[in-house]
């Protein structure tokens, strides 16, 4: 029984690495003719190819959109969550599913449906991308938040007040350090889903907003530029992962 | 959780307002556009008519193409669901196994999708490793595996993560008096592990399954040109220079809704069952 819990861990855990091989021995190759299981020759050609392309404005450009959608998407889903938590909103189960609705929708039929509207109005595409993006990232941000603010210990800020804080005072020195694992974990989902988008970045738009993800795609669908195509996914897989465990650290050293 | 009852309101409803309005301008400007779109009432050059004919032009299209993207989410939304199930509970006493799945969590669908490309292609590493000879045609091949895989590697460690989330703290003691009351492991996977696993399991499939329905990238990239999963098919038909094409995109973007939210209308009701259960 135990031997077979560890042999199916090991398994479990080679499903979830496996695909990654690829990208890091790729990235790495210079030369690798099938059907050798290694490559011939290391080097970093897949990376010079990848500055060439555009590699690094376009990382600019995708680090810029996803602090975007980190910054609004934070923002508006932690003001709604407080609103949903302090008992005073009117339809409180309506507002809740509203904001957690774009989780349900695809968001290629939403920006299919804006391209052309903003075109028309003439929103500029950037502008367009993001305000998709922020409605895609909010319900995971409020819904984190709002988890955040049900469980938080009210005991604190109670204390603070009786002791003579005012309540500007308990938000900024109690409540908010209370809740800070919680922003940085909705920040980096919001992060994520600015960081990670494709196809809202691709028809929204209009080939204004040129992202790694983008270039990717773009390396991706040819045939053939392997090194390329894995030098780019690893830059698109690197800066998210650093975000990740930067904040998986920060909610540790909270509680632990 | 210390909570004092009757708690008067602490914070105003207005900080809502910003977040409401921006779903309701870019979720209601899209879904009506689309809609308009679809229905004729849009049209980028001649007159506005009222009319099905959009819907009935690519009608067969439409049909397949939901067909397949329905199979695609069912098949990768069941592999992600047993694979995260077993990650989760296998969890406990196992961080290397938590860093593993967790590691996938950032990873975007495109990279995974370029990473399963490298992997499965007949040309990939694993052909290589294996020796080449006879390796199927898992990257645009009939059976769509690589699409599959990618959406199973991925939504198997969200699944792993909500799931461990939802058994942490409370699995151990119920387990224990399960054990004491004779429940064999068995039994105790059955009657206690599986139903306090299950609202959290269904509601991460349910997320999972939508996405796989309506994303684009992946089948787009590891997909085989025809028969085209319904987003495939939305986009290409979007992009394309003859502009009477545009109401068909905006047509298969409506099926696409339309199904999405029947899926989501149908799983809310089975989570609603299965928490009346747990609780």
């Amino acid at each position: 029984m135990t031997a077979l819990r560890r042999l199916t861990g090991v398994g479990l855990a080679a499903w979830f690495l496996l695909p990654l091989v690829p990208l890091v021995l790729w990235a790495a190759a210079d030369v690798w003719r099938a059907p050798a299981a290694l490559p011939q020759q290391w080097g970093s050609s897949g990376w010079s190819a990848a500055a060439a392309a555009g590699g690094w404005a376009a990382a600019g450009r995708s680090l810029g959109l996803a602090a975007v959608v980190a910054v609004l998407g934070t923002l508006l889903g932690a003001a709604a969550a407080a609103a949903l938590d302090g008992g005073r909103l009117r339809a409180p189960r309506t507002i809740t599913a509203l904001l957690l609705a774009p989780v349900a929708l695809p968001p290629l039929a939403v920006a299919l449906g804006l391209d052309v509207l903003l075109l028309r109005l003439g929103v500029p595409a950037p502008v367009g991308v993001v305000a998709v993006l922020t409605v895609a990232a909010l319900p995971y941000t409020t819904y984190a938040l709002r988890v955040a603010l049900a469980g938080m210990d009210r005991g604190y800020a109670e204390e603070a007040r009786l002791l003579g804080a005012t309540p500007a005072v308990v938000w900024r020195r109690v409540r908010l350090p209370l809740l800070a694992p919680a922003v940085a974990t909705a920040a980096l989902l919001a992060f994520l889903v600015g960081w990670s988008d494709y196809v809202v970045t691709l028809t929204v738009g209009g080939g204004q907003l040129v992202t790694l993800p983008l270039l990717l795609g773009s390396a991706a669908s040819g045939v053939g530029d392997e090194p390329t195509v894995a030098a780019l996914a690893l830059s698109a897989v690197l800066p998210p992962l650093a975000a990740a465990l930067l904040v998986a650290r920060l909610a540790r050293g909270r509680t632990g | 959780m210390a909570r004092p009852l009757p708690r008067p309101g602490t914070a105003p409803g207005w900080p809502a307002l910003p977040a409401v309005v921006l779903v309701l301008a870019v979720v209601g400007a899209g879904l009506v556009t689309v809609l308009l779109q679809a229905l004729g009432l849009l049209p980028l050059i001649g007159v506005p008519r009222l009319s099905g004919a959009a819907f009935g032009d690519v009608g067969r299209d439409l049909g397949t193409g939901t067909a397949l993207s329905l199979a695609i989410a069912a098949a990768s939304t069941a592999v992600a669901a047993v694979v995260g199930l077993a990650t989760a509970l296998l969890l406990t006493g196992r961080r290397w196994l938590g860093a593993a799945a967790a590691l996938t969590v950032p990873v975007p669908h495109l990279v995974g999708a370029a990473a399963m490309g490298l992997l499965l292609a007949d040309s990939g590493v694993l052909a290589r490793w294996t020796g080449m000879a006879g390796w199927p045609e898992l990257v645009g091949g009939r059976w769509w595996v690589a699409v599959v895989a990618e959406y199973a590697w991925k939504e198997s460690a969200f699944v792993a993560l909500l799931v461990a989330g939802a058994l942490a703290g409370r699995l151990g003691p119920l387990r224990e008096t399960a054990a004491l009351l004779g429940a064999g492991p068995w039994r105790r996977l059955r009657h206690v592990t599986l139903p306090l696993a299950a609202p959290a399991l269904l509601a991460a499939c349910t997320i999972s399954f939508v996405y796989a329905f309506g994303s684009y990238e992946v089948a787009a990239l590891l997909g085989r040109a025809s028969p085209e999963p319904l987003p495939v098919l939305a986009y290409r038909l979007s992009r394309s220079i003859q502009l009477t094409e545009r109401p068909q995109a905006a047509a298969a973007a409506v099926v696409l809704v339309v199904v999405g939210l029947a899926v989501v209308a149908v799983a809310a009701v089975a989570l609603r069952r299965s928490l009346a259960r747990t609780t």
